[in-house]
């Protein structure tokens, strides 16, 4: 009988040659990746936790059992009824956008399952499915049944099966990321940017956020699904390292614009979450501060560590720390019933918070949530009320990252529009409008959402847009999580009646 | 037939959709904005249309003045 130590690596490093078709059938690079390489380059692909099946299922049971021991304990509905509301639509918008996104990074570990170069990074890909599938159940598991408590928690399933606006953008990000991608850029940008480079943000940033909102259950969550990334995000690595030793460019190209797309997604999930819907007294820290520690960083001693240099945009990254999520938030609360999930607005403490925290744009910032808090005070507080404090004009989309256009700042909004093969298209900022040239054959034919209604193929009237398209109701749409009703505001329902 | 443009008032968040007539003055443009954006941004009574990176004559049509459908336009405050 082989021991451990005998047959493991036996398993793992199953590779062979093949006698009747060649090896570019076996991997294709249209599947397997670029740059093409004979699998002699890919040989010595290694990774340092060499886990084998019976070692991942004991450890995996462990970790569920004590997710589940935590559930068991404050997970009940009556647990998450004691959370502050703010917090609450934190969890929603994060039930809905990360629970069948991690389903789409099941197909993508299985492309690099069948597809990867070497048999050990397949074995390990095959690990990562589980994984995935795993980071799919629990939320759902966890957050689906408090649709019992709150009809929006129904948007964990729901979201990615709609047409809503910021399901159409985050669709657009993991399809190409995970979805539709071949096993090489699959690995670099999922295991090197997202889950090395961000990861942080979800796994140490929202951990700690939940710990300081008493929310146990979705530290405990989170916190064990970082234990399964730290494995797999290893697969990325060794492949990073051989496309970066035979074509540096490639490899430069490909971090350059995960980091830009990962930064535009991640800034709104998490900056929002960090920055309006924790509670004042249980933030510890600033998104932007957590950026720069956390972030920033650390993804500037991965890119040394692999020779690679800073993205040409980083200074305008640097700069959009400060006022990218600011601009997303107060656009979004002015068109909220668009998304499933409700809004609050920063009060005096708040703002008072924001402005030293981010003192370089925050003038500006302030000066439209007081346009927002003067016109709550004109129409009066409540629920009747919602609509005349909500958007009726049409926002616009980015046609690369098909996010509204609110980069650059107040003052000057850094959309751009470009002319390509005699059609028009529109982009929120350099960045993205760089990613569309480099491969304009797998952008150009998406319709943002404001195309789709001058097409016909979406409604214009904005409450057909609702329920029609963007599959929400009146009691899923969101609000304001007080309907206006603020004491800083000086007009309290009751004085207001 | 309207035609879609992309509108950024300066001191707004996002840029909207306004759909202008041909005939339609750039100042009455510039006025459709600040509507749209209200909620948001503080009407001024001085405000300009820029195009291109030009300044525009605000009593030019939007046909006069050259602007095609899904093209941006910007209205910032009349400079002193």
């Amino acid at each position: 009988m082989l021991s451990r130590e005998e047959w493991l690596p036996l398993a793992r490093k199953l590779d062979w040659d093949y006698s009747y078709v060649r090896e570019d059938e076996v991997f294709p690079e249209v599947i397997s990746g670029k740059p093409w390489l004979p699998h002699s380059e890919w040989k010595d692909w290694e990774e340092s936790f060499k886990t084998s099946y019976r070692e991942y299922v004991d450890n995996q049971y462990e970790k569920d059992m004590a997710v589940q021991a935590v559930h068991d304990a404050v997970g009940r509905i009556e647990n998450v009824q004691k959370l502050a509301l703010p917090w609450l639509n934190s969890l929603k918008v994060h039930a809905a956008a990360l629970s069948l996104a991690e389903f789409t990074g099941v197909i993508g570990n299985l492309r690099g399952a069948r597809f990867g170069r070497d048999s050990a990074w397949r074995t390990m890909a095959t690990f990562g499915a589980l994984d995935e599938y795993r980071h799919t159940q629990i939320p759902l598991l966890l957050f689906h049944p408090l649709v019992r408590l709150d009809s929006q928690f129904d948007w964990a399933h729901k979201f990615y099966h709609t047409n809503n606006w910021f399901a159409v953008a985050a669709r657009h990000f993991f399809d190409e990321l995970t979805v539709g991608q071949n096993a090489i850029e699959f690995h670099i940008a999922t295991n090197v940017v997202l889950e090395t480079g961000f990861t942080n943000l979800q796994f140490v940033g929202l951990a700690s956020l939940a710990r300081e909102s008493s929310d146990h259950m979705f530290e405990r969550m989170v916190t064990s699904i970082q234990t399964d990334e730290a494995r797999h995000a290893q697969i990325g690595h060794p492949v990073l390292a051989t496309v970066m030793k035979h074509d540096p460019k490639y490899a430069q190209y490909l971090v350059d614009k995960w980091f830009w797309r990962n930064w535009r997604l991640f800034s709104i999930l998490t900056g929002l979450s960090i920055d309006y819907l924790t509670a004042l007294d249980q933030r510890p820290y600033s998104f932007k501060e957590f950026m720069e520690e956390w972030i920033i960083d650390q993804f500037l001693r991965t890119l040394d560590e692999f020779g690679l240099e800073k993205p040409w945009y980083w200074d305008l990254l640097i700069d959009e720390l400060d006022i990218y999520h600011h601009m997303i938030y107060a656009s979004a609360y002015s068109y909220r019933a668009t998304l499933w999930f409700n809004f609050v607005i920063p009060g005096p403490a708040e703002r008072k918070w924001l402005r030293q925290k981010y003192p370089k744009y925050w003038d500006d910032m302030d000066a439209v949530w007081e346009q927002i808090s003067e016109r709550w005070r004109t129409v009066g507080p409540g629920p009747a009320n919602e609509f005349a404090v909500h958007g009726t004009a049409m926002p616009t989309f980015c046609d690369l990252c098909q996010l509204p256009l609110s980069a650059g700042t107040p003052r000057k909004n850094t959309a751009r529009v470009l002319v390509h093969e005699g059609r028009k298209y529109i982009f929120c900022s350099e960045p993205c409008q760089w990613i569309f040239l480099h491969e304009p054959e797998r952008y150009a034919s998406h319709k943002d959402i404001v195309k789709r209604v001058l097409s016909g193929e979406a409604p214009s009237e904005l409450l057909k847009l609702l329920t029609e398209y963007f599959n929400l109701t009146p009691d899923t749409w969101g609000k304001d999580v007080h309907h206006g009703d603020y004491e800083w505001l000086g007009v309290r329902k009751d004085s207001a009646a | 037939m309207p035609i879609p443009l992309y509108g950024f008032l300066q001191g707004d968040t996002v840029g909207l959709l306004i759909l202008a007539e041909e005939a339609e003055t750039l100042q009455a443009l510039a006025r459709k904005l600040q509507a749209a954006a209200s909620l948001r941004v503080e009407g001024r009574d001085h405000v300009q249309v820029v195009y291109n990176d030009k300044t525009m004559d605000p009593a030019m049509t939007v046909t006069q003045a050259g602007f095609e459908a899904l093209d941006r336009f910007d209205v910032v405050p009349e400079q002193q």
